[in-house]
């Protein structure tokens, strides 16, 4: 039986106050929810929107400037080296980084945020519950609230979660400065580049363009069934309603292949895509590479030769 | 590629028509035992231009597709260029036919309007310039330069239809094959394929309904009917024969048979003559409503609407319904029609008076104006989703919780209301386009709305089904506001036009004052009378045609 | 539920990756040439397919559908699941570009063995078909939750607790999965049954 090292009792008073901290801000939560929902029920359909990833493309920085095939080959490996990261401190430390690293490639901070909003539910169930089921080690810190002398907080399954958290947020970042910064068929080229199957990319860029036209097909589908009275509640007639229309708009995909594959037949498809030869990587586009990568390696060496805050 | 292209047609023009396509007893039956094709044999020449027509689902697009290769061959022979299709010569005519079908989108594979273009010629193995200039010079032709890296999604409907007509141009087809090109296009962008095809110089096949729309673009046409070919001869000779029109529903001429030339609608007595402003302006924002006897069903005062994205939807909308009226709306594509329409079915929310019954709408009446407002969508036919008609004919009264038995009424009623009795069961999606359109009306007058709104009801039918639809819709008996570039309909059905351009509510008069106006062109550039021209030479072959033959 | 990077451990992630490669390479193969674009065009509607809510109490859930995909792709879906799930991932940030790979493996082996399972339980009659339909909507989602799980514990023992967690929170999705499942492929049963052949690809 591992022995905590330090156990805090927390008091009764400070319990309170964190309660209501907690309180206060789930309540605002709440509220900017309902603001945004209220929002919503202005609007015609839920919010089925798609996100442009390449809207930022036609910019300049030391992003757009890299070579897609380069850029995506180093910042990508760079992705794998921040999850090999134990530390909180130099998790914050790549985070930092991907905050940077958006800023100077000029994109929208918003949609930096958008990103972490998407995932913020996922990882607040590790926040939550991480610190509470984590097994008791050797040594470590174990806080008592009151009125839960039988569910301790471990610090360290604190530290974890929050690990966790700073990693997820750092990639999430990333990802806006790796594939928002040039155009979509040229990113995939560099995906191309890197071994990829052109098939595959092929298959991406087609889903990636239909998407939308069945986005707004499902729109016109639930308008029309908006104006005869649906309405989406929690019972068995929503469900058949839905699975009626998932039904009809698989049926539509189905009918659709048929059709974009003859239209494609028809302008001379012959199992490849036709492509131009890109522009070549250059000596400045792989110094940046090298850079990056030694950047991952150092946080990495730092991670485990200077563990600051280590489990 | 390019050269040998240009050296076939000099060599066509020299030694005139030469046979470019020969089919022979071509027969197709589909997969689920469907017989598309009977015996088809027909020879297409080179420098062809003609008009495919039939009823819808007489075969028309099989054959086409028999054209192109894309459907295997069954019974019978095909020879392109006096030879049988291999592999090797099918690659090549594919890439020297261009083939436009109905769905733009599936034509837009690619993620800019650029590569969407470029696609074909890059096929081609063009070189990189010579591939960008095409792209260049076919997205203007279509008057889309400023799109050019755009992906298609950011298009309208209009302008993917565009596009994709210059996706087909830019492989410089030696033939050109169109699926009803201009279906739901606005008069203005009709104009622009017009325009193009008449520039075409190869061999053209134009399937369509709308024969004014054929009628100077076509020398010859084909009929089919039920898979077999019933006339092959000029487009005069179609265009003169009514019975013959009549006999394959493709008599449009039901349009006119009432009206004449100088028409003049009678106009039911309830007909107001009120313009932009219909209330009282006793100061700046005092609106005393009249309450008078017959309060208007829906008003607008003021109204505005802003999309979310911040563009205008509606600008200034000052709108009266009464009940019994029947009111077209009209204006280029992009006006704000539709936006109208969703903000008095209570989709959009905006802004300013909009008042039912006399009371200004609150969220709770909005939450509930489907009961009495309904509406039949533009593809209206694509978007039922019950796996049986009666179910679908029943979806709102049942959301509207009637009982069982006001149900059962109501959805007889409906179905016997467009003709479709006895076709309960039936599977909406297998049926033909004319009877969704028909279902998707009876979806909605089940609900017994007091008003109906119905955007573009008539866009790809063929004109037996539209001559049945013209009907359906005479005989309802509820507020109606019809959305429509289909001057024929205006004239039959409505005793009210709005005209809109770019989200304002720009003419409010009578039909009969709309159609003598011959100022609209200059505001929207709609010019909804240039078919007219074509009409009165068809009327005349009619006319002397008809002397021709009564007398025996 | 998708993983979001940070979760897995270096090890999970990069033997996950390498087996989703490996699962993709060889559906490539399965499937002829000239599907690749057609099951492009499929994945599209499964993408906007998984965008659609449908309340749950005060809450909403989003449909995972491994159960359908597997019924109506067959060998293909195992493909069609990984580039949607990638698609998902650079878009909206659902499932971590690090995680993409068990994230893939999640829902793509249910898919694939609800597929096979649907196949040869689904008899011919709409009734037979529509339980089949609402049995792999469940055991498939049932199947990804386990994998979820199973992922997440063998990331680190810290993780049992969160992982006991996501298996509960998928009951409620597991039912109404079934339910959605079972009417989705009754409607496809009456309206287009040939779609269940998977002939199309």
């Amino acid at each position: 039986m591992p022995v905590p090292g330090k156990i805090i009792h927390v008091s009764g008073f400070l319990t309170v106050g964190i309660l209501l901290l907690v309180i206060l801000l789930s309540v605002q939560g709440f509220i900017s929810f309902k603001r945004r929902s209220k929002n919503k029920n202005k609007a015609e359909t839920p919010d089925w929107s798609i996100p442009t990833l390449d809207a930022y493309a036609d910019s300049t920085s030391f992003f757009h400037n890299w070579d897609p095939a380069a850029k995506i080959g180093s910042l990508f490996p760079y992705c794998f080296l921040i999850i090999s990261l134990k530390s909180p401190f130099w998790c914050a430390i790549a985070l930092i980084v991907s905050i940077f690293s958006i800023f100077f490639s000029n994109i929208a901070w918003q949609r930096g945020l958008r990103r972490l909003a998407a995932m913020s539910g996922f990882l607040l169930m590790f926040l939550l519950i991480v610190p509470f089921s984590s097994p008791a080690r050797q040594g470590e810190t174990v806080l008592i609230f009151p009125l839960l002398q039988s569910l301790p907080f471990h610090l360290s399954g604190f530290l974890l979660a929050l690990t966790i958290v700073l990693k997820a947020f750092a990639i999430a970042l990333m990802i806006e400065p790796m594939l928002g910064t040039s155009s979509l068929p040229l990113t995939l080229q560099g995906f191309s580049r890197l071994g990829l199957p052109q098939a595959i990319i092929q298959m991406i860029l087609l889903t990636h363009r239909y998407i939308f036209v069945f986005q707004q097909e499902i729109i016109r589908m639930y308008l029309s069934m908006r104006v005869r009275g649906f309405t989406a509640r929690t019972d068995l007639a929503t469900m058949r309603t839905m699975g009626n229309f998932l039904g009809m708009l698989f049926i539509s995909s189905f009918d659709r292949t048929q059709k974009v594959y003859e239209a494609m037949l028809c302008r001379g498809y012959h199992g490849i895509y036709p492509t131009f030869a890109l522009p070549q990587t250059r000596i400045r586009d792989l110094a940046k590479s090298g850079l990056w990568i030694l950047l991952g390696i150092l946080l990495l060496v730092l991670d485990r030769v200077v563990p600051v805050l280590p489990l | 590629m390019h050269q040998i292209n240009s050296r076939y047609r000099e060599d066509a023009e020299q030694d005139g028509h030469e046979s470019l396509f020969a089919l022979d007893r071509l027969s197709f039956t589909y997969p689920d035992g469907k017989e598309a094709l009977r015996e088809i044999s027909l020879s297409i020449r080179r420098g062809d231009h003609i008009a495919l027509v039939g009823k819808n689902g007489s075969g028309k697009s099989t054959l086409v597709r028999h054209l192109n290769g894309l459907l295997p061959l069954q019974s019978g022979s095909l020879h392109y260029q006096g030879k049988t299709l291999d592999p090797t010569l099918l690659a090549d005519m594919r890439l020297n036919i261009g083939i436009l079908f109905q769905d733009p989108d599936n034509h837009l594979f690619c993620n800019t309007l650029y590569e969407d273009v470029a696609f074909g010629p890059m096929n081609k193995g063009l070189a990189r310039e010579e591939v960008d200039q095409l792209v260049k010079r076919c997205l203007a032709d279509v008057g889309l330069s400023h799109l050019i890296y755009k992906p298609a999604h950011h298009l309208s409907y209009g302008q993917k239809k565009r596009a994709a007509f210059a996706a087909i141009l830019a492989m410089q087809p030696e033939v050109l094959i169109l699926d009803e090109p201009t279906a739901n296009l606005d008069p203005k962008q009709e104009l622009i394929f017009k325009e193009l095809l008449r520039a075409f110089q190869g061999t053209l096949i134009i399937i369509d309904h709308d024969l004014l729309f054929l009628y100077d673009l076509c020398d010859r046409a084909v009929v089919l009917a039920d898979g077999h070919i019933h006339h092959d001869y000029s487009f005069q000779e179609l265009v003169s024969q009514q019975n013959a029109l009549r006999e394959h529903g493709l008599d449009f001429t039901f349009r006119f048979t009432c009206c004449g030339n100088d028409h003049s609608h009678p106009q039911t007595s309830s007909h107001q003559h009120h313009h932009h402003h219909t209330h009282e302006h006793g100061g700046r924002d005092s609106h005393t409503l009249i309450a008078d006897e017959k309060t208007p069903i829906l008003e607008l005062q003021h109204f505005n609407y802003c999309y979310p994205d911040k563009t205008t939807g509606i600008i200034d909308a000052n709108l009266i319904v009464k009940r019994g009226e029947t009111i077209a709306l009209v204006g280029e594509n992009g006006a704000g029609k539709s936006t109208l329409a969703a903000c008095l079915l209570g989709l959009h929310h905006g802004e300013g008076f909009f008042l039912f019954h006399g009371e200004q709408l609150n969220q709770d009446m909005r939450r509930n104006l489907w009961k009495q407002v309904g509406m039949v969508f533009q593809n209206s036919a694509d978007q039922l989703f019950c796996p049986s008609c009666w179910e679908e004919v029943a979806f709102g009264p049942q959301q509207m919780g009637l009982s069982k038995k006001e149900v059962e009424m109501r959805v007889a009623e409906a179905l016997n209301n467009v003709r479709l009795s006895g076709y309960e069961k039936r599977v909406p999606l297998n049926m033909s386009g004319g009877e969704r359109k028909r279902l998707a009306i009876a979806a909605a007058l089940s609900m017994q709305p007091e008003v109906l709104i119905l955007d573009e009801p008539t866009a790809s039918l063929d004109p037996q089904s539209q001559e049945l639809l013209l009907g359906i819709l005479n005989n309802l008996n509820m507020t109606r506001i019809l959305i429509t570039h289909d001057m024929f309909f205006i004239r039959e059905l409505s005793n009210r036009t709005l005209v809109m351009h770019q989200g304002r509510i720009i003419r409010d008069y009578p039909t009969s004052t709309f159609l003598a106006d011959d100022h609209l062109q200059d505001i929207n550039g709609l010019d909804y009378t240039y078919k007219s021209h074509c009409l009165d030479q068809i009327m005349d072959l009619q006319y002397h045609n008809g002397r021709k033959h009564t007398p025996v | 539920m998708h993983i979001s990077d940070g979760v897995l451990s270096v090890t999970i992630s990069v033997a996950t990756y390498a087996l989703t490669l490996a699962g993709t390479a060889l559906s490539v193969k399965k499937v002829r040439d000239e599907s690749l674009p057609k099951i492009a065009v499929v994945t599209s509607a499964f993408f906007v397919a998984s965008l659609i809510h449908l309340p749950l109490g005060p809450t909403s859930v989003h449909l995972l559908m491994p159960g359908i995909v597997g019924a109506l792709l067959g060998p293909a879906a195992f493909l069609s699941i990984t580039v949607g799930l990638f698609l998902q991932s650079i878009l909206f940030q659902f499932g971590g570009l690090t995680a993409l790979g068990a994230n893939a493996i999640m829902m793509g082996v249910p898919a694939l063995t609800c597929g096979f399972l649907f196949k040869w339980i689904r008899g011919s009659s709409r009734m037979s078909n529509t339980l089949a339909g609402a049995l792999v909507g469940g055991l498939g989602t049932i199947f990804a939750a386990v994998l979820l799980a199973v992922f997440l514990f063998t990331s680190g023992e810290d993780f049992l607790g969160v992982a006991k967690f996501a298996l509960v929170a998928h009951i409620p999705v597991v039912i109404i999965e079934a339910a959605v499942s079972a009417f989705t492929i009754s409607f496809i049963y009456r309206v287009k049954p040939e779609m269940l052949d998977w002939k199309n690809f």
